[in-house]
């Protein structure tokens, strides 16, 4: 009979269990007692009765920190679930009697620590902001007689509030609940458009930028190269009549003119690879065959750069050019026209071949194969399992 | 799988070579009146090839595709790419070393002859091929495709092996 007269206190543990689960949780070294009250004698001596019953709880304390402190640094989240799970778990090995309603208790107590606490802004999202109806623990859920102990933590009723506390600057500091979930969505909004921008997004644009670069370089190009062979024509006078004169005002223009001739033959050459996709051969062949004005632009603009690679060493006899009569002039008297005339003629062929090149694309400047295949073909045709694009040669 | 962010980054830094690549090639001759620059200009525009060819090739290792063993499979879909930059590598160095070899003592010396004009134009014509190449892979690279498992994959290297 004695043994169960002793038993009604025994049904104490789960409330001193239940404030040293949530000890660590908040700070568990710097935690002081809350007010020195007559009651709180009472409650260090039943914890103290209850420790000194169960001995082997105070070897447990020592494992848990570490596990606790590993969680913390990996998902703060996460851990703040496990280390309830974790403690419950272990209490409910000590067989302290620790029930399931006080388990479901702390966590709402989580939660609504959570609430009051955001982080900065950008890792929660709103929902977190709002005030859920079961985040406000009431009256009387914490009057039922099991759990309504005279040395309850002295928490005050939980209110929703306008204001919730953010971190800035290692402060808290007030801010308004609903200007923040304002916020909170605009960065949301923000996120999820810049999550959406893929790698394959930044390539579709770089390519795009580079037609569009192209087609503005092949207009450049047509223009600056009939600009050349007016000038060259008007220089070198009726039938190459005053070749001597073309040869002494064009000779500081020579190498400047063929690089500039160069740089954009070569951008243009390469903007119109792009359109034909040189890189597959059947594609470009089946664009050679059919008369596809990119393709037509493409070889046009291939040759041009031929020829005008080709004058590159009439281009430097040009540009150092000396009357054949002075010492240690490269040119022999009575060659120069030799020389000239079919420079003049390839000058002239290019600028016809630029020219031309530059109708063909600028008839259809949307027309761009390259994107079409390289970016479009594999996503849509694969799924349905039909044409498959052809290795690159 | 590739991040945006790296990705864009690689990307500028290929294109930034690429344009000096292209810059080289068409102002270098404008600059011959002190060797020992167009000589820095030469070595530097080796190297940026060289570099290019090192980015495309660590590309190459990033793919899910290289990752899986299917290293055939990615070096067949890009040989035109790797050829060409090759090849483009070997034109510039023996032209680069010809040319500063006949002009470091007399830069104004008129010292073209047949077989110098015949390289010049062949290494003009593949640094074109391979700005192409190089550009089109290195965007083409950007395809998510290239970092997961897909249908495609698996089509491609039936297709490879059939």
């Amino acid at each position: 009979m004695g043994k169960k007269q002793v038993c009604p206190p025994r049904a104490l543990p789960p409330v001193p269990s239940g404030n040293q689960d949530e000890i660590p949780l908040s700070r568990p070294k710097k935690r002081k007692p809350k007010g020195k009250t007559p009651l709180d004698g009472i409650v260090q001596a039943a914890v103290r009765r209850q420790s000194e019953s169960s001995e082997p709880l105070t070897p447990e304390p020592h494992d848990v920190p570490p596990q606790r402190k590993r969680k913390k640094k990996k998902v703060p989240t996460d851990s703040e679930t496990s280390f309830t799970e974790q403690n419950v778990a272990s209490l409910f090995q000590n067989g302290s009697g620790m029930d399931v309603p006080e388990a479901e208790e702390t966590v709402i107590r989580k939660q609504r620590k959570r609430a009051k606490k955001p982080r900065p802004a950008e890792t929660h999202s709103s929902n977190d902001l709002e005030v859920e109806e079961e985040d406000i623990i009431e009256d009387e859920h914490r009057k039922s007689p099991d759990q309504q102990p005279v040395f309850a933590a002295p928490t005050g009723i939980s209110q929703p509030v306008s204001k919730v506390f953010v971190e800035k600057n290692r402060r808290f500091q007030a801010a308004d609940r609903a200007e923040l979930i304002k916020t909170t969505e605009n960065i949301n909004v923000l996120m999820d458009v810049k999550a959406s921008w893929t790698t394959r997004d930044v390539a579709l644009s770089v390519h795009r930028s580079f037609r569009l670069m192209g087609l503005f370089t092949h207009g450049f190009l047509a223009g600056y190269a009939v600009w050349n062979i007016i000038v060259i024509y008007i220089l070198a006078g009726n039938q190459l009549s005053t070749i001597s004169n073309l040869l002494e005002q064009y000779k500081t223009l020579a190498y400047p003119a063929q690089s500039l001739f160069y740089l954009l033959l070569s951008i243009s050459t390469v903007s119109a690879f792009d359109r034909i996709d040189l890189a597959k051969a059947s594609v470009a062949l089946r664009g050679f065959l059919t008369l596809d004005p990119a393709a037509v632009a493409s070889f046009l603009y291939f040759a041009a750069l031929i020829l005008s690679l080709s004058q590159q060493m009439t281009c430097d006899r040009i540009n150092l050019y000396t009357p054949p009569s002075e010492n240690g002039s490269i040119w022999v008297a009575g060659t120069e026209e030799e020389i000239v005339q079919p420079w003049v003629v390839v000058n002239l062929v290019v600028s016809i071949l630029v020219g031309t090149s530059w109708i063909f694309l600028s008839y259809r400047p949307e027309l761009d194969h390259s994107e079409e295949l390289m970016f479009h073909a594999e996503i849509e045709e694969f799924p349905q399992g039909e044409t498959l694009p052809r290795v690159q040669p | 799988m590739l991040q945006t962010s790296n990705y864009s980054l690689v990307l500028f830094l290929q294109f930034l070579l690429l344009f000096y690549d292209l810059f080289v090639n068409s102002f270098s001759e404008l600059l011959r009146t002190a060797p020992a620059v167009q000589l820095v200009l030469f070595i530097i525009q080796d190297i940026a090839i060289l570099f290019n060819v090192i980015i495309i090739f660590l590309m190459f290792f990033n793919t899910f595709i290289f990752q899986a063993g299917l290293v055939n499979l990615l070096f067949h879909k890009f040989k035109g790419t790797i050829l060409l930059s090759a090849a483009y590598l070997a034109l510039s160095i023996s032209f680069h070393i010809w040319v500063m070899n006949l002009r470091w003592r007399d830069s104004s010396r008129f010292v073209w002859t047949e077989g110098l004009q015949t390289l010049f134009v062949f290494q003009r014509l593949a640094a074109v091929l391979y700005c192409y190449f190089y550009k089109r892979t290195a965007v083409h690279l950007g395809d998510p495709l290239f970092y997961q498992d897909s249908l495609w994959l698996r089509k491609e290297f039936a297709q490879f092996h059939g």
